[in-house]
């Protein structure tokens, strides 16, 4: 333990804590800006400066580590007038267009300048005249309004280990673009949005489509109908003040019919389609030995984007089965439409998620056109229906609980697990148990691939044989799963793993890239608690039990696997290049 | 070259600190270069090639004197040890004329004078 | 050299370089031949005899005695004395007393560099025998810590406790690396270093790498040196033929080699983190220190990165003893400092100093003064992190602690003499301009605050700015220091602080008179044609680059101040000095 004291008063810090955590115990908050917890500090901003007695010089809490017997001041007149010179300068270099802006009540900055009462700007007012690059359609990129703390570029090349941003050029040049300053489309970026939901100010953010979802709303030829995803549930709260992790699915069914949707469904139905089809997969090469393994699921639209342009060799390795987002799509268009005698051409399909990489999906081949329309229309994330029920004038906190649209809206608590890490794989397990035994499983939670850890490897027992399992979200700590089967290949030795689940976002789709700002993973956690807890408080805990799958596939489908599941929940993928042209 | 041991790097080093007379140095660094130094190393080796002198011609880095450069330090048995600065190929021949081929030192160019 | 030819030899020598009317070695010759001398003596006219300032003076070979020669009178006895009798002018003679002291450069300018055998017969690679022999690192670094050497990279971190960090440091690899990132505006010391003499950092590399247990060595040298990456690469390779580098180093169990890694330019990239990200192939930019690279450097590992010059020392430290090398210096600096000495100084070049002596002795008695004889303002030390220290403290001794106390700071060693001619102004925007040009744009308080320091700077040399903006500007350079994350950063304000420090009425000037003493500031000069000295040659009308002064044959020119541009052309064509700057 390492003892010193901070403002005269004592502190006692594990060895290693910096001074700005160890501020944090004593009720200290030091200023940031840069600074994330997700990532490691880089001392970009220089706002977080202190003063250790008996040197002259000023450190940066943020990465400084506190040492035996440090004496330091936080705050006094030096400090504060060196902190506001360098949020006044960093503002010079900042559009000054909040009321415009994406992030608008929601910025770092902002709130750090609000903080600091800056009322007039000292300096010449100097801008970089960059152009936006929004050809990804998913995310958009503002490098005028960047700050240059770095943390999307870190999240990009560690976090998710993709490296498509970069810093380019240097000194008051210095800019984030993708790396070789092409377009981001161009780019390896795989689409998940991290660098959108860490940025702190309106420098990266989702691809903003409410306006068209309102021309659609608004426009008396459309039916629309709409789904949410399980993780947006339990993050939508966030918005209008509710603790982190509440369970709102009720009140947001409300306010999607609020919105003017005719029909609402939940993305947690295919989710359970999504497992029934792919246990059933998982079930043929495993059990009946047809096709390979390790079978690796792909409902992470980033996910499968890393695939096919990292791992293109690995591609027979995926799962063909579409994602549930995907298959509700499809479904709405097909099944929905004919039961109910709607021309599909006007159906309108909006799909809530916590993501920014499914706004890429609905049009990635042309498995995603399989109703004969486009199956997804519009794809708007956590953060952009937020906004929307907050311009509907909907008091979305006193809103009584709704119920779904039958039957494309009833799951089981096996589908909304899927929106964290380790959830397919539960899921997944808990109906290829069933299929392969015929049996009820006794124990129906498996801890063991739940929680934060990077990669999470588990047996499990079914019926006397071995599933070797892994679990890794965020594409950084893929790697380290691949490169085992990879060996594993190359070896020709037993595979490690029979199943393997990865999410691109850290968390899983609770952390996903279109879900509001702040997450730390304390949020991740809590957020995850309220699907768990969901799932815990279900009567039905089995994709293959939910009745209405069942129904389904009777009125509709035939059977998993059969021909009009294939043509309507499976996709085919294709190795890309790394880099366009 | 076989690799060294210390006696045989000791050995090299008494081998090769012998006083030795009849060179011709020129700083060759960047600083003499770019005053043309390595015309004046190239003027020198013809000029003690056609001449067929009996004077080894090497090069040397920087000597500090880099507002005085092309350096040329002559060693020549019979005359003083010095060294010539601001030499161009015109005055790099006359030394190999009046220096080294007369032993008489050159006017307006000497810029140190070694040895005792 | 020969001592067998006894003919004597007068060496004349006018060391205030001035064009005399009366030429002393024809003077010499003449009252020589009347005596009958002139063929036994010869007299040759020398550029220099490393004497400044003490007007004519001669150098009698062999005899290797040098005297001052005032008149007619001191010839006559100089010729009837010295040469006739053989006599010595005990009154006249003149002390050489040389200033410098070559320990860093001892070989430069004396070595073949691309031979490794001159280096080794110049007691080359005898301190590393002995080392790997007769010692142990515990004891080599407790020999630095006797001789106080310090870094010469311009931070003056003692170099043995530096070692001793990396040494102490439990890892399965440590690196040594070489920074030759050398990029201070005007200086070249470690060029100048590793083209003379590349095999005396080599040794010191390998030295280092015994001392804290490193196998592996990085010379980190800027691709814009092609010369010294040449030979450094030539010793490498001989060095490795010999078995001074690779396995078993002289026969020993020691293994060590090196390998050079290049900088594409960027001036950051002398700073360790920085230094580090590029040879890891990331961008160059710094990280937070600590942790210090001597506990987590390259890859994570322990390195130690020491300038070049630093590492020259090594060998001869451990050669001469550490005691040697402490009794040279002052105090709280040991040993010798090499500086590029440049700007207005007659004798611009690369010296090598005691710590200790003052900066009249390196100008005056060294650089031979100030460039035609102007007036010195100040000299600038420590290149962009440095500052300016005004004529007033000429007679400060040199080393860490003085300078920094002046304001400026020692640096890599960079020294640049400033004339009357020089605005203070003009100097501060011109380093300035460079931290700006080669800030890393990593830290918001260097990006931003550098641009806004620089276009206050603009402004006041425009005479475009009030002492409200002098206020905001000295605001900024206060916050840039303390809040920058590197050393860039941090030192970028200081050569506008130390200008403001001892010439803020130069600023003054600028801002409420609108005028620049110096006449360096364009802005607020206007150039005007002398209708007296206008003799109508037409110069100034051929080389005006935006054809301001009309051609006006047999009547005085006159430059058209809405065209003028100001860019001095006229200025310096005129031969009759008809163009005025006002």
């Amino acid at each position: 333990m390492i003892k010193a004291k901070i403002n005269n008063v004592d502190v006692q810090v594990k060895k290693g804590s910096t001074i700005l955590d160890a501020a944090k115990l004593i009720n200290v908050n030091i200023p940031t800006l840069c600074k994330h917890p997700d990532l490691h500090a880089t001392g970009a901003c220089g706002i977080c400066i202190v003063k250790i007695k008996g040197t002259n010089k000023m450190m940066r809490s943020c990465c400084t580590p506190l040492d035996e017997g440090m004496d330091i001041i936080t705050h006094d007149q030096e400090l504060q007038e060196t902190r506001r010179t360098v949020i006044e300068l960093i503002l010079s270099n900042h559009p000054n267009d909040c009321l415009q802006c994406g992030r608008n009540n929601n910025c770092e900055l902002q709130k750090l300048a609000g903080d600091f009462g800056i009322r007039e700007f000292p300096f010449k007012h100097h801008l970089r005249n960059l152009p936006e690059d929004d050809s990804t359609k998913t995310i958009s990129l503002v490098p005028e309004k960047c700050i240059l703390c770095g943390r999307c570029v870190q999240v990009c090349q560690d976090l998710q280990d993709v490296w498509a941003l970069s810093f380019l050029e240097r000194g008051m040049n210095t800019r984030i673009s993708a790396a070789g300053d092409i377009n981001l489309a161009d780019s390896p970026c795989i689409k998940c949005g991290q660098c959108s939901a860490h940025c702190p100010t309106g420098a990266i953010f989702e691809y903003d489509q409410t306006h068209r979802a309102w021309q659609s709303l608004y426009n008396p030829d459309k039916f629309c109908v709409v789904q949410i995803a399980p993780a947006v549930r339990v993050a939508i709260g966030e918005a209008f003040g509710f603790p982190v992790g509440t369970n709102l699915t009720g009140k947001l069914y409300a306010a999607l019919r609020m919105l003017g949707f005719k029909a609402v469904f939940d993305t947690t139905f295919g989710a359970d389609l999504t497992i029934v089809e792919e246990a059933s997969e998982f079930v043929e090469r495993f059990v009946h030995k047809k096709g390979v393994l390790p079978l690796i699921t792909s409902c992470c639209p980033s996910w499968v984007d890393y695939m096919e342009r990292f791992y293109p060799d690995m591609i027979e390795y995926f799962s063909t089965a579409k994602s549930p987002h995907a298959m509700v799509g499809v479904l709405s268009k097909t099944y929905y439409a004919q039961k109910n005698k709607i021309d599909p051409a006007k159906i309108e399909m909006i799909s809530i998620m916590p993501c920014t990489a499914k706004k890429y999906e609905v049009s990635r081949s042309e498995q995603m056109f399989a109703s004969g329309h486009q199956d997804i229309d519009i794809v708007l994330t956590t953060r952009e229906l937020a906004r929307m029920i907050k311009q509907a004038g909907i008091d979305f906190a006193n809103l009584s609980d709704e119920q779904p649209d039958h039957i494309l809206g009833d799951y089981t608590g096996a589908g909304v697990i899927f929106g964290a890490t380790g959830g397919v794989m539960e899921a997944a397990l808990r109906t290829a148990y069933s299929l392969v035994t015929n049996k009820k499983l006794a124990k129906l939670d498996f801890n063991s691939v739940r929680g934060l850890e990077g990669v999470k490897e588990t047996e499990v027992d079914i019926e006397g044989t071995k599933v070797k399992v892994a679990v890794a979200h965020g594409i950084g700590n893929v790697e380290y799963v691949l490169k085992k089967v990879e060996k594993a290949i190359a070896d020709k030795t037993e595979m490690p793993y029979h199943f393997i689940e990865v999410m691109a976002c850290p968390g899983g789709c609770v952390g996903g890239g279109g879900q509001p700002y702040g997450v730390t993973d304390k949020l991740r956690i809590k957020r995850a608690q309220g699907l768990y807890q969901e799932d815990a408080d279900t009567k039905i805990r089995s994709s293959h039990e939910n009745p209405f799958v069942c129904k389904l596939y009777e009125e509709f489908l035939g059977k998993p696997l059969g021909e009009k599941s294939h043509k309507l929940l499976h996709t085919r993928y294709t190795p890309k290049p790394m880099y366009k042209k | 070259m076989s690799k060294l041991t210390r006696e045989t790097l000791n050995k090299i080093k008494q081998e090769h600190a012998k006083p030795r007379n009849n060179w011709i140095k020129v700083g060759m660094s960047t600083c003499g270069i770019a005053a043309g130094a390595d015309i004046v190393l190239e003027t020198i080796k013809q000029e003690v090639k056609k001449r067929n002198l009996a004077v080894t011609v090497g090069q040397c880095g920087c000597a500090g004197k880099c507002y005085a450069e092309p350096l040329v330090e002559v060693c020549i048995d019979g005359v003083p040890q010095v060294i010539y600065g601001n030499v161009d190929k015109k005055s790099a021949i006359e030394i190999i004329e009046r220096h080294v081929a007369n032993k008489k030192l050159l006017n307006d160019h000497i810029y140190n004078v070694k040895g005792k | 050299m020969s001592g067998k030819n006894d003919k004597k030899i007068i060496l004349v020598c006018d060391t205030d370089g001035k064009q005399r009317e009366a030429d002393y070695a024809d003077m010499i010759t003449s009252v020589l031949s009347e005596e009958k001398l002139d063929g036994q003596v010869q007299v040759i006219r020398v550029a220099e005899l490393g004497i400044y300032g003490q007007g004519v003076i001669v150098k009698i070979l062999p005899e290797n005695i040098i005297y001052k020669i005032s008149d007619e009178t001191a010839i006559a006895e100089l010729v009837s004395e010295v040469i006739k009798k053989n006599k010595t002018l005990k009154e006249s003679v003149l002390e050489d007393n040389p200033k410098q002291l070559k320990i860093v450069l001892r070989n430069c300018g004396i070595i073949d560099p691309e031979n490794i055998d001159d280096y080794i017969a110049l007691d080359g690679y005898q301190a590393l025998s002995r080392v790997i022999f007769d010692s142990s690192p515990e004891e080599v670094i407790a020999q630095l810590k006797i001789s106080g050497l310090r870094g010469r990279g311009g931070g003056g971190f003692p170099t043995a406790t530096k070692w001793n960090f990396a040494r102490r440091t439990e890892a399965d690899q440590k690196y040594i690396i070489c920074n030759a990132d050398e990029g201070d505006p005007g200086a070249y010391m470690d060029r100048s270093v590793l083209e003379g003499d590349p095999h005396s950092v080599i040794e010191g590399m390998i030295i280092g790498g015994f001392a804290i247990g490193a196998d592996k060595g990085y010379f980190y040298i800027r691709a814009e040196y092609p010369l010294a990456i040449e030979r450094v690469q030539k010793a490498i390779e001989q060095a490795r033929e010999y078995g001074l580098l690779g396995e078993n180093i002289l026969g020993s169990d020691f293994n060590f080699d090196l390998d050079i890694r290049l900088g594409a330019g960027a001036f950051v990239c002398g700073e360790e983190t920085a230094l580090i990200a590029s040879i890891e192939g990331k961008r160059g930019c710094p990280t937070p220190r600590p942790p210090y690279p001597s506990i987590k450097g390259l890859w994570g590992k322990p390195t130690v990165i020491n300038n070049v010059e630093t590492l020259a020392n090594i060998a001869v430290i451990l050669l001469k003893g550490a005691k040697w090398f402490a009794a040279i210096g002052s105090a709280t600096s040991k040993g010798t400092k090499v500086f590029a000495l440049t700007g207005k100084v007659k004798n611009s070049g690369l010296i090598e100093v005691p710590m200790g002596i003052t900066i009249r002795e390196i100008v005056y008695e060294i650089g031979g003064g100030v460039f035609e004889d102007k007036k010195l303002k100040a000299v600038q030390t420590g290149g962009p992190s440095g500052g300016v220290i005004p004529k007033e403290f000429l007679d400060t001794p040199v080393d860490y602690e003085n300078l920094q106390k002046l304001g400026s700071i020692m640096g890599s060693g960079g020294m640049i003499v400033l004339d009357e001619d020089d605005c203070m102004v003009d100097i501060a925007k011109f380093y300035l301009r460079f931290c700006v040009d080669e800030s890393c744009g990593k830290c918001a308080p260097c990006r931003i605050g550098g641009f806004q320091m620089l276009n206050y700077l603009k402004d006041i040399s425009r005479g475009k700015a009030s002492q409200g903006d002098l206020l905001k500007l000295e605001n900024i350079c206060n916050s840039v220091k303390k809040a920058s994350l590197c050393g860039l950063g941090q030192t970028a304000p200081n050569p506008i602080l130390s200008t403001l420090k001892y010439f803020r009425v130069e600023y003054d000037q600028h801002i409420n008179d609108h005028r620049c003493a110096a006449k360096k500031c364009t802005d607020l000069l206007r150039f005007v044609i002398s209708k007296e000295k206008c003799v109508s040659c037409g110069m100034c009308s051929r080389d005006c680059p935006v054809n301001a002064i009309p051609k006006n044959e047999n009547k005085e020119y006159i430059i058209n101040q809405e065209l003028c541009i100001k860019c001095g052309k006229c200025f310096d064509v005129c031969k009759f000095d008809a163009v005025i700057r006002e």
